[in-house]
């Protein structure tokens, strides 16, 4: 008998990500739902099962897992389920493309705002020592950084127009992507969806001026039909925070 | 079908997808292209050029399949190794090719960057600020993702990082580190059985031997293992495209360092 347990934080950008490919397979797993904003990843408990404290982390079988899309190759691999990779090596070859493109160059701008609007002004409500003393237990320096920048909202101006530049010009080039075939990357939906759609599922909300059904109605038509799958279903409802009932309001507009 | 690829001179990324694509066995049309005269942004026939324009590896080699601009090298190589139904690049298990997969994005977003810096502040830094006003502007707007624009114009000026160099030479030194960790149990290849992780690893690791030695002095195994991926037919045939006589110094601009560290 498979003991798959998951680690994992909101149905939100990395989290999301292999929440929603275990779904996608029918493969029944045991929630460890790891609160971000109290550095639950960040304790001994869990810094047991991953000494990096990145979350989302995954055990099968004793095995231990992380960083969210290699995760969501092996759940591919290992599952019996849909096949969530295309089965002709081209099309396999943009998948992992477009996850790449999402993972290292455009994330890390959505997450740049993300953190800057959402995460730091929550977390920047408690107890400047509590927080000092929960930043020096990060185990990897550049999170360190990148945590004392999104808590003091210390992201440059610099740092914060590339970002905008990012995702600007990103959602532009995956509207593009959507305009040649119905899914990311190839005609089946695929981990480079579920990838994706983790970082853009709000964007009608986060970034109106950028994403909305008059300016990118292929990127709308591909929400939409993602939104409408069980499995996204099923994985937005575990969500516990705002970031969830988002997908709420989305629906309510894509389905005027 | 039509496919070609067009790749630099083995070294880094070409010779990554080079080797992968010998031991594939896979049969493509290899045309060598010079990458520091900026021949890789101005190929014809693209009808699909996202992976050509955005790819994040910098100056890596481009597959020309019908049109399509094809880039990143471990991906090029496991479209080789699946295109010829499973040439043993990757392994068979699951848990192993996630081994594999993490391992190379280990490489991939932390050495790479980093001995493209290195390589190119040593051996590229000179050819390319030596490219005349007027030619260096054709070929900048020539190239268009603006963060490896911006490498070449950093290159162009020669300017100097010295925050950079260092971040960089602490990179390759902690990659050597894992290696030998790594084959510390007396295995011949990283991941056990040979794989992409190999090829992947020596092509940026491979040339800084000779810029960053001291990284190496220690490192027995490493150093025995860097000799049987060289002594490999698929390594040899890629470094028997080289053009030049040593063309593991031979540089163009790869990824970008890290933004978030």
């Amino acid at each position: 008998m498979d003991e798959v347990t998951l680690y994992h934080w909101e149905p939100n950008a990395n989290s999301g990500k292999p929440m929603l490919a275990l779904m996608e397979k029918g493969v029944p797993f045991v929630s460890r739902y790891t609160d971000m904003l109290l550095f639950d990843q960040h304790k001994p408990e869990y810094l047991a099962i991953n000494p990096q404290g990145t979350i989302p982390a995954m055990t099968h079988n004793g095995l231990v897992l992380t960083e969210s899309t290699a995760i969501m190759e092996y759940v591919n691999d290992r599952f019996d389920g849909p096949d969530l990779m295309p089965a002709d090596a081209q099309d396999s070859w943009r998948v992992r493309w477009w996850m790449k493109f999402m993972d290292q160059w455009l994330g890390p701008s959505f997450s740049m705002i993300g953190w800057s609007v959402f995460v730091g002004p929550m977390v920047r409500q408690r107890d400047p020592a509590e927080l000092d003393a929960a930043i020096e237990r990060i185990p990897l320096p550049e999170r360190r950084v990148a945590w004392r920048k999104a808590i003091s909202g210390a992201f440059s101006e610099t740092e914060m127009a590339e970002s905008r530049r990012r995702v600007g010009l990103g959602i532009a080039k995956l509207e593009e992507e959507l305009g040649k075939r119905p899914y990311v990357g190839s005609d089946q939906y695929t981990l480079a969806d579920i990838n994706i759609f983790n970082s853009t599922y709000s964007l009608p909300l986060s970034q109106p001026d950028l994403a909305g059904k008059d300016k990118t109605p292929n990127i709308m038509r591909w929400l939409k039909r993602v939104y409408a799958r069980d499995a996204v279903k099923k994985t937005w409802a575990m969500g516990k925070t705002d970031l969830a009932s988002r997908y709420g309001l989305i629906m309510a507009e894509i389905e005027e | 079908m039509s496919a070609v690829l067009y790749h630099g001179e083995p070294n880094g990324a070409s010779l990554t997808v080079l080797a992968a694509l010998a031991e594939s066995g896979v049969t493509i049309e290899c045309r060598h292209i010079d990458l520091l005269a900026g021949e890789r942004h101005a190929l014809s026939g693209v009808t699909e050029s996202i992976a050509l324009d955005l790819g994040i590896e910098g100056e890596g080699p481009v597959l020309m399949v019908d049109g399509e601009a094809m880039t990143e090298s471990v991906f090029l190589a496991q479209y080789f190794d699946e295109a010829a139904g499973g040439a043993g690049l990757q392994p068979a298990d699951a848990y192993a090719r996630w081994e594999m997969m993490m391992w190379c994005r280990q490489i991939t977003e932390r050495l790479s960057p980093a001995a493209a810096l290195l390589g190119n502040m040593a051996n590229a830094q000179d050819a390319i600020a030596a490219i005349p006003a007027d030619a260096f502007g054709a070929l900048a707007s020539s190239i268009v993702s603006d963060d490896l624009r911006e490498r070449w114009q950093d290159l162009h000026d020669g300017k100097i990082d010295a925050a950079q160099i260092a971040d960089s030479e602490a990179k390759v030194a902690a990659a050597v580190e894992r290696c030998e960790k790594q084959l510390a149990d007396g295995r011949d290849w990283l991941m056990g059985s040979f794989s992409i992780a190999d090829l992947v690893t020596y092509s940026w690791l491979a040339g800084m031997q000779t810029l960053q030695a001291a990284a190496f002095a220690d490192a027995s195994h490493t150093q025995a293992w860097l000799a049987r991926v060289a002594a490999r037919p698929s390594v040899q045939a890629a470094l028997a495209k080289a053009t030049v006589p040593e063309p593991l110094r031979a540089w163009a601009p790869g990824p970008e360092i890290n933004r978030w560290g």
